[in-house]
Formats: C-alpha cells, sequence, structure tokens
C-alpha cells in the first residue's frame, strides 16, 4: 500500500477500519482486515473486471449525504443502508463509511451457487492435474462447494484437453473458467498481446494466435496465476504432486536483476535417486521481480543437472593428455605452480560466481602476489559511477509512475534484463514517463514518450548533448554544495541545441524522480566507461541522486556483474588478467566467447579453468576443475540494483565437486599454511563484511530478514496472487551509495564528447539475446526452439548494396574470425550496421563493436 | 471333584480335530476382507487403472508408497487419459497393511488382496515395483504401453457414473 493517501473509515463484518481511500475491496479486506474474499479472475496485480462473480458480498453505505458524515445508532453502530443486491467486491474501490458484509447467509450462498457453476463445466480432473493440491478452484470448492453434484456427467462440456500453446505452456480447455487472468497478464501486464478468447458464452476459448505460438518471454507466468490447471508448463508436466515438494529460496543465475525464486526439489527415481529440481517458481520479493520471473529463469534450470557436466578435476599431463585426479592431487598441482609463479597470477571470474568465490579468489590472487582481477564478459564497466550515484536504497519500480522519468540508455532491456523491461512498462502504465537514448527500435518504443536515436557506438555525445540541453534550459540551477567539478561540465561545452533534446531536457528537469539505466550497445569498454560517467553526471547535475527511485542501474550483463565490481575486480583488467603466466578461470569461457580473448590467454603457461562444463577454455587448461551450480550450494548475488540477495542449497551435488570458495580458499592455505581454510559460505560472508566496508551489514543474517509485503502471496488462499511462492528467504540487502552519505560532496568529471568519425564500412555491432547458446541456458532442451539460429541483422539499403536477401547465407568477417550466419533484412536495423547477437553462433564473434566484411 | 472336572476337560479336547494346520502344505483360507499384498489392476481392454496421481502416497500414513508419473500417449498408452505411473512402489517393510491407499485410490486402481507371502532376505527386496505389484492383463489382450485409436481414452476416468 502506498503510504502518502488519504485513510477513510470502513466497516468489514461490523469492524471498523482505517483504509487508503481509492484501494480496491478485495485488497483492503485482505490486507487490513485478514478478510479473504474469494476470487478467481481478480488478481491484485491486474485491473479488475469482475468475470467470475466469486467475490459478491453485501455492500452499504453508512455516510449522511447532508454532512458526509458516518450515521451512527444509539449502540454506537454504523447505521448502513444497505443496497438491494449483492456486488463484486473486485470491481469496488473503498470509500468514506462504506460498509460491507461477507459473513452473512446471502453472501455464502451466492458464493456456493458460483461455484456450483463453475463446476458445471469443469472436469473432474485433479487426480491427474498439475495444479491438483495448490488449485484455487479446489481449494474454494473444499470451502463453498454443494459436496453433492446435481450435474449429469456426461451433459459436461467435454473439450481438447492437450492443446500446446507453443512448446512451453499446455493448454486445458475443459478446465479453463474464463477467468481472462492469463490474456490480461499479456495484454496489460506484459504488453504482448498474444493470448485472446475466441468465440463466446460456453465455447469461449483461450487462443493464441502469435508465431511461434505465445510468443512472449513471460509465458510461465499465466500457469502461476491461472487459477485452475488450465495451463501449465511442458517442463514440470505431471512432475510430482505439489504437496511433495520441498520449497527452496534461491536466485536467477542469468540477468542482473537478481529474481527471487524458489525451487521445488524432490527425490527422482531416474536421477538416480537424489534430490532434484523440479521446477522452478517465483518468489515474491516486491522489490526486485514483484512476482514475476522470464521464461529464461524458469526453464533454464535443467544446467544444474545435466549429463555432460564436469564431475571430477583432471589435470592434463605432459603429452596433452588429460587425466581424471582426485581434489588432492589437483589442489596441490596447482599450489606448486602458484608458489612458484609469485606476482604473475591474474583471474578472470564469470557472471554466475557468487561474492563469497570472488572474495576468496581475490585472497588467493593477492595471496600470490597478484594483482589482475578481471571479470567476464568484460563489457561494462563503471564501478564509480555506480558507487557514486546508483539508485538510492529502497528503491521500487513498483513505486515509480507519475512525476517519474525512466531513462534507458544503450539497452534492448527486453533481451538483456527482461524483469526490468517488464516493471519499466508497468511505470509508465502507471504515468511515468519513458525516455530512450538507443540506436535502433526496441520493444520499449511503443511505449516511450522520447527517443533520442543515435548512431551505435555515438550514445555519449547523445548522453553530453542532454546534459547540454538541460544547463541551457530554463530555470535550471544547480546547487554548487552538492557536488564539485561544476566547472568542468561548464568547460566541456556540450551542444545544447540538438533537435529534440530541449523536450528531453525538461522531462529530466521536470521530474520528481529519475532513473537511468545503462547498457552497452554498440560502445567499447572505454566508451561504456564515458557514458556511465556521464550518466551520472547527469543525475548529479539534475539533483536526482541519493533518494529512492533516483540514480544509475547498470544493465549488466551478468547475476553477478556488481558483486564482482564491489569485491575489486574489473572489466579493464580484463585483458591483463589474460595474459599473465598464471591464469585462473572460473566460471567463464574467454576462449569460447571472444576471438581477442583467445589472443591474450595464448601467452599463459598455464591455465587454470573451473567450470562446468567442457568449453574451449578448459580445453586450453592445465587443470580443470569441477564448479557447482547455483542450485547445488549456497552464497550470495548482487543484483544490479546492488542489493545483496542470498541462495540456498537446493539439491544433490553431481560428481565430486566443490564450491569455488572451498577451492580457493585450500589453494591458499597449502600455499600458506597460516590462511585458514574457510569452513562455510556464511564465514566466508562474515569475513567480507569485516573487510569490504560496503559489505558491512551483509551477514547472512540480515541479508534472510523478511518484511510484510503487498499483495500477501503464498498463503493458504492461493486464489488471490496465484501458486508464486512468499518469501523466506530474506529480502536481501542494498548497499547505500555516496549520495545517500550526509555531508558527502560527490565529484562531476565531465566527459568529452568524441568528434563523430566518418561513418564508412560495415560495423558488426554484439547485441545480447535472451536466449542463447550458452552451455547453461542451452541445457535446458525444451528451450532450443525458442532459440534464435545463429543470424546477423542488416538495415535492408546495406542488403540491397550487398546483394544478400532474407535468409541467406553468409559469412562475417572480423579480423581472423569468421562465422557463418543466416542475414536477416528488416527495416529496424540502421545503416552500416550489421547486429550480431553473441553467444548464439558455434565461432565466437567480437564482444565489442568492430569493423566486418560480409561476404555471401 | 475338581480332578474329574479337568480330565472331563482334556478328554473333551482330545476328541475335537486340532487347530493348528500343516502350513506350507495345507493352506488357511483368510478372511473376505484381509488386507495383503497389494495388486494394481487393469482395465478389461488391459490399460492400467493407475493413472499416476500419488494420492495413494498421499494417504500412506507410513510413508510407504513412491509414485512418479509420466505422460502417456496414443501410440505408447499405458493407461485412459493423459497420465499413468512410470514408477509405482510399495515398501513392503514400512507398510502397515492399512487401506487407506484403497480409500484413496480415484480409480480403484490399487487393491489390498489376499496374498501374505511377503518375504525376502534383503531389505532391498522388501520395495515392490509396478511389475511385481501389477496383475498380469486378461487373457488375450496385449501387455501395456499399447498402441491405440487416437482420441479414444482421452479421459482418465473413463466410465464415470452419473449421478442417481
Amino acid at each position: 500500500m502506498p503510504d502518502k493517501v488519504e485513510f477513510v473509515t470502513i466497516f468489514i463484518d461490523g469492524e471498523a477500519y482505517q483504509v487508503p481511500k481509492g484501494a480496491n475491496l478485495v485488497d483492503v479486506a485482505k490486507f487490513y482486515a485478514d478478510n479473504d474474499i474469494p476470487v478467481f479472475c481478480y488478481h491484485p496485480k491486474m485491473s479488475p473486471v469482475g468475470m467470475c462473480r466469486m467475490c459478491l458480498v453485501e455492500l452499504g453505505n453508512s455516510v449522511d449525504r447532508q454532512t458526509n458524515d458516518i450515521k451512527y445508532n444509539a449502540d454506537g453502530k454504523p447505521e448502513v443502508m444497505w443496497f438491494p443486491k449483492l456486488q463484486t467486491a473486485c470491481t469496488t474501490t473503498v470509500t468514506h463509511g462504506m460498509a460491507v458484509r461477507t459473513d452473512t447467509p446471502k453472501v455464502t450462498d451466492a458464493r456456493d451457487d458460483v461455484i456450483e457453476f463453475i463446476l458445471t463445466s469443469h472436469p473432474l480432473d485433479c487426480p491427474i492435474c498439475d495444479k491438483g493440491g495448490e488449485c484455487p478452484l479446489q481449494n474454494l470448492t473444499m470451502r463453498h462447494g454443494a459436496g453433492v453434484s446435481r450435474f449429469d456427467f456426461d451433459n459436461k462440456l467435454h473439450l481438447d484437453k492437450h492443446v500446446p500453446l507453443g512448446e512451453l505452456i499446455y493448454l486445458d480447455r475443459e478446465r479453463c473458467i474464463q477467468c481472462a487472468r492469463c490474456t490480461r497478464f499479456c495484454d496489460e501486464v506484459v504488453g504482448d498481446p498474444v493470448l485472446g478468447f475466441h468465440e463466446r458464452g460456453r465455447s469461449l476459448q483461450i487462443v493464441t494466435l502469435s508465431d511461434p505460438p505465445f510468443d512472449t518471454y513471460f509465458s510461465g507466468n499465466t500457469t502461476d496465476i491461472c487459477p485452475v490447471g488450465a495451463l501449465t508448463t511442458a517442463d514440470f508436466r505431471f512432475g510430482a504432486r505439489p504437496w511433495e515438494l520441498n520449497e527452496v529460496p534461491s536466485l536467477d543465475p542469468y540477468g542482473p536483476e537478481g529474481a527471487n525464486i524458489s525451487l521445488s526439489t524432490r527425490l527422482d527415481r531416474d536421477s538416480g535417486g537424489v534430490t532434484i529440481i523440479k521446477r522452478v517458481m517465483p518468489r515474491q520479493n516486491e522489490y526486485v521481480n514483484e512476482i514475476w520471473i522470464s521464461d529464461k529463469t524458469r526453464f533454464g534450470h535443467h544446467h544444474s543437472r545435466a549429463e555432460n557436466r564436469l564431475s571430477k578435476p583432471m589435470v592434463r599431463r605432459e603429452d596433452g593428455t588429460l587425466e581424471t585426479v582426485s581434489w588432492n592431487e589437483a589442489l596441490n598441482t596447482i599450489a606448486e605452480v602458484l608458489k612458484k609463479s609469485a606476482g604473475s597470477v591474474g583471474a578472470v571470474a564469470g557472471p554466475m560466481v557468487s561474492n563469497e568465490d570472488l572474495w576468496e579468489l581475490r585472497q588467493l590472487v593477492e595471496l600470490t602476489g597478484g594483482s589482475k582481477l578481471g571479470i567476464w564478459p568484460a563489457t561494462m564497466t563503471g564501478a564509480e559511477a555506480v558507487a557514486q550515484v546508483g539508485v538510492g536504497t529502497g528503491t521500487n519500480f513498483k513505486d515509480m509512475g507519475k512525476g517519474t522519468t525512466i531513462v534507458v540508455v544503450a539497452s534492448d532491456l527486453e533481451e538483456e534484463a527482461p524483469i526490468w523491461f517488464l516493471r519499466t512498462k508497468q511505470a509508465r502504465d502507471r504515468g511515468a514517463k519513458l525516455m530512450l537514448l538507443t540506436a535502433r527500435p526496441t520493444k520499449l518504443d511503443k511505449y516511450a514518450a522520447c527517443i533520442l536515436r543515435h548512431h551505435h557506438g555515438e550514445t555519449l555525445n547523445a548522453v553530453n548533448n542532454l546534459i547540454g540541453a538541460v544547463l541551457s534550459s530554463d530555470g535550471f540551477t544547480f546547487e554548487e554544495s552538492r557536488a564539485e567539478g561544476f566547472d568542468t561540465v561548464k568547460k566541456a561545452k556540450y551542444k545544447g541545441d540538438e533537435a529534440g533534446y530541449d523536450e528531453a531536457a525538461k522531462m529530466i528537469t521536470g521530474a520528481e524522480n529519475v532513473v537511468v539505466l545503462v547498457g552497452h550497445e554498440g560502445l567499447t569498454l572505454a566508451q561504456h566507461g564515458d557514458v556511465m560517467q556521464s550518466a551520472a553526471n547527469l543525475l548529479i547535475l539534475t539533483g536526482h541522486v541519493g533518494k529512492p527511485n533516483n540514480g544509475l542501474i547498470p544493465v549488466w550483463p551478468g547475476a553477478n556483474t556488481q558483486g564482482a565490481l564491489d569485491l575489486g575486480f574489473s572489466a579493464e583488467a580484463t585483458a591483463d588478467a589474460l595474459s599473465q603466466s598464471v591464469v585462473i578461470v572460473a566460471g567463464a569461457d574467454p576462449v569460447g566467447t571472444d576471438p581477442a580473448a583467445k589472443a591474450f590467454i595464448a601467452s599463459a603457461d598455464f591455465v587454470i579453468a573451473l567450470s562446468m562444463f567442457d568449453t574451449a577454455t578448459t580445453a586450453i587448461a592445465k587443470v580443470i576443475l569441477p564448479r557447482q551450480s547455483v542450485p547445488e550450494r549456497d552464497g550470495t548475488f548482487t543484483n544490479g540494483e546492488r542489493r545483496v540477495q542470498r541462495f540456498y542449497t537446493a539439491q544433490g551435488l553431481i560428481g565430486d565437486t566443490r564450491p569455488d570458495w572451498k577451492v580457493f580458499s585450500q589453494l591458499s592455505n597449502l600455499i600458506d599454511p597460516a590462511v585458514k581454510v574457510r569452513l562455510s559460505a556464511a564465514a566466508v560472508m562474515a569475513e567480507i563484511t569485516k573487510n569490504v566496508p560496503r559489505y558491512a551489514e551483509m551477514s547472512y543474517k540480515n541479508l534472510a530478514r523478511m518484511e510484510k509485503q503487498f499483495p500477501d502471496v503464498g498463503g493458504d488462499d492461493l486464489y488471490y496472487g496465484g501458486t508464486a511462492y512468499g518469501n523466506h528467504g530474506g529480502l536481501g540487502v542494498q548497499w547505500p551509495v555516496d549520495a545517500e552519505a550526509a555531508g558527502k560532496k560527490l565529484t562531476l568529471k565531465a566527459v568529452k564528447s568524441e568528434k563523430t568519425a566518418k561513418r564508412k564500412g560495415l560495423v558488426a555491432v554484439p547485441v545480447r539475446r535472451l536466449y542463447d547458446r550458452s552451455p547453461e541456458f542451452s541445457a535446458s532442451q525444451m528451450m532450443h526452439q525458442r532459440i534464435p539460429s545463429a543470424y546477423a541483422q542488416l538495415s535492408r539499403k546495406d542488403a540491397e548494396k550487398l546483394k544478400v536477401v532474407e535468409g541467406d547465407d553468409i559469412t562475417l568477417v572480423f579480423g581472423d574470425g569468421k562465422v557463418r550466419v543466416t542475414a536477416k533484412v528488416d527495416g529496424s536495423t540502421p545503416e552500416g550496421v550489421v547486429l550480431v547477437p553473441v553467444n548464439l553462433t558455434d565461432n565466437p564473434v567480437p564482444t565489442a563493436p568492430m569493423a566486418v566484411e560480409v561476404e555471401k | 471333584m475338581s480332578i474329574f472336572k479337568g480330565l472331563g476337560t482334556v478328554v473333551k479336547h482330545l476328541l475335537e480335530d486340532p487347530v493348528t494346520i500343516s502350513y506350507p502344505e495345507v493352506e488357511r483360507p483368510v478372511r473376505e476382507r484381509f488386507k495383503g499384498k497389494h495388486a494394481l489392476k487393469r482395465y478389461d481392454n488391459g490399460l492400467e487403472k493407475c493413472i499416476g496421481c500419488a494420492l495413494c502416497a498421499a494417504a500412506c500414513p507410513a510413508d510407504a508408497i513412491w509414485v512418479e508419473a509420466a505422460e502417456n500417449t496414443d501410440e505408447e498408452r499405458y493407461s485412459p487419459g493423459e497420465r499413468y505411473a512410470k514408477t509405482y512402489e510399495i515398501n513392503m517393510l514400512r507398510c502397515i497393511f492399512c487401506g487407506y491407499c484403497e480409500d484413496a485410490c480415484p480409480t480403484e486402481a490399487i487393491v489390498l488382496e489376499h496374498e501374505y507371502r511377503l518375504s525376502f532376505t534383503d531389505r532391498r527386496d522388501s520395495i515392490y515395483t509396478k511389475e511385481m505389484l501389477i496383475d498380469a492383463p486378461p487373457d488375450g489382450v496385449p501387455e501395456t504401453p499399447q498402441k491405440v485409436e487416437p482420441g479414444a481414452f482421452d479421459r482418465a476416468i473413463p466410465d464415470m457414473e452419473n449421478p442417481k
């Protein structure tokens, strides 16, 4: 519930409650009066439609029309004028003096009748239904059902029971009770209107006409909010009964949003009797992902027990053959090498490496006298900008609406961070303004109030010009006390008169809150650092820093990129780290994902690879250590909003693996026996809290802290919020940025605009797609049809010049690298640019923009 | 006098038939509602009645039953409807033969029958698998999985009766 609202008095079953004016009656009754009004079609995250009639209540008014005061009778009870007929609670907003009765025989009878009516067309499928056991209809039938059927079984409507809506979701038409939650979710929440109703009355059916069917990144969420078993996932189909599952709080290992998930685990005969993940469900965290997760998060968990997982340490012998060895031998081999190569040890950590692992890795590298700590992918930077003006603690997209401007810079948010896409889109629906500084059209374009289109690679100038326009806009004043370095900005002489930028500047200066999401599309690492700094400058200049819902959110490439930066790793150090004579690569495949990395690592004598899978990096490694997947262990990730969150051990170990922190800790101990081996991830975190000031509050106890959230989901009343789980793993803790510290002066470091070079030839711009061929994600067989085949996107003009048509096989040549892809020709691609998705091709494509030649 | 009373009792019992029987050569018939080893039943067409719903496992107070389900196709059909039991195991050391599974079963697939000779020499042998529990198909009817006409067995409960 929002805080700054007017409260009114209403009476629920005779009791008076102070509730926010204009709130929905179902929400209010649940939150304030603990009165569960049954619903099927109403969902707290969507607008009401009043289709199912389950929420009927008696409504009345106790207000005197003349005085507008509540009339009380002699007993002190309100004198209520009751409406003659029952009303639907879900379409009612509370007003002063409203009276509600939810427990009268009239109400109960009406609800009983609605249930009986719904059941006339509902099959008796519960024993084989995946929803059975956590089904709103089942639960409400237990409460309101007649017990005896008056209805002929043969007269029940018989419809198709097995309708695949794409490969991920199955529809059972018989079970559907026509509540329209799924269609409304697609239309309202996601903005992908891919589901619809066909025909009318009893023959009303859910259909999808998109190609591929049910074409949205959020399709799995419809199965959570479906109040019956009409929509079920292919992943969990007949996997287990809900009451057999153990719920373990965990985190999305893919995206920078840090979506909270709950892993439903159970023993499994086929997997050799170990505990495995049966399904992934959203876990409520209203600050992070509310109750939604993307299909990548939901269906991308199969890597944790993929058959090709590495399970034993391996050492490469002199003759180049790999030999499986014991952990002791592997660690001793590494320790010997590390001892000998003091000062020339580098480390590169991938996107799914937890904070504990990173910390112990850093300790190990520093123990050997090394200092080169890189991240992978090394595409984004800007730790300083984030530390200054990252979004304020307590930021919540849900609170953004009118008065907020959300700026998206150089990012295709839907592909790079789907949860932020969803929440940005919803903030815009609530009245927030969306500004895009992007080089090409993306799905956000249709929601944008302002689009500042520029060429790929010229994002810095776009941001700088926006600053220029802000500086020259009417009424702009800068509080000198806020930050130092204003003169550098003035000296930089940004262009303030570019067409369209004055409107954009007004959207920034006139806004109460400004959030800037910065991606890296079309930018080199150095350019990205400049854009981050410039975006930070913009926020400091306009004062949109240091408070909730204001500041910078980088669209990092991985789930724990922020954590890596916080613990002293950086993208700038990656190239150096890879060129050391001993390189430790943890959870990354630089050789297989970037042609440039191959050249760097060629100079290394000894590569130690910690990996879950065989990759191009393990192929050149001297020692290969098997990694554990996120569900097999505990630890913490830091998301793009700097929220440190915990994940817990959920599933049995595959093979003889150890968590990375343990490996690094044991290695440190072998090199220097004075260094103690850490015994648990919690102990490592305790060490971090002592040594990293920003993480001082991040003890596991603090991270597991909970508070009451609205709307309340995951209780017994599944009909209200769906089957998303309540949060029992903690909401996590955000670390505060410099801008929030009282009295701390920020620094403006103006970044000079770049001279725009004459554009000639074609430039390959790497773009991120949500579904890619990374070894982790492609382990989910069911997603293969949704992963695009290797392609490159060209503009119509360039295609004409090259005589390439849609569907042609073309070869992209950059430097020594070559990839064979299918050409896609469309109007959205800017001229002179070839969009090349990363992680789709067999051979690596560059991770930064690069000149490219196209051969047929 | 009491000595004769005692002797009378002895003589009376000498003339009665013995209660003991020489098991295993002779077996005593069990009562009609005796609850012995479970049997998984089939329909007359050979399809399994069990639909893998695991309600028996949920009802089991001893946690003796383990069910894993999978999906039927018309090419490989085990039971009517979409779902069948891929794994069905009962741990006879845990089972207390209470018959709750029988009560819970929505398709009358599991029945506690009269077999009581459950002996094994290894604890692992106490786990009875689906193959050990399921009845043989009726004469002349093929074993499951069967290949069936598409659409012939869409629903899990094929002959549900209408309310009287």
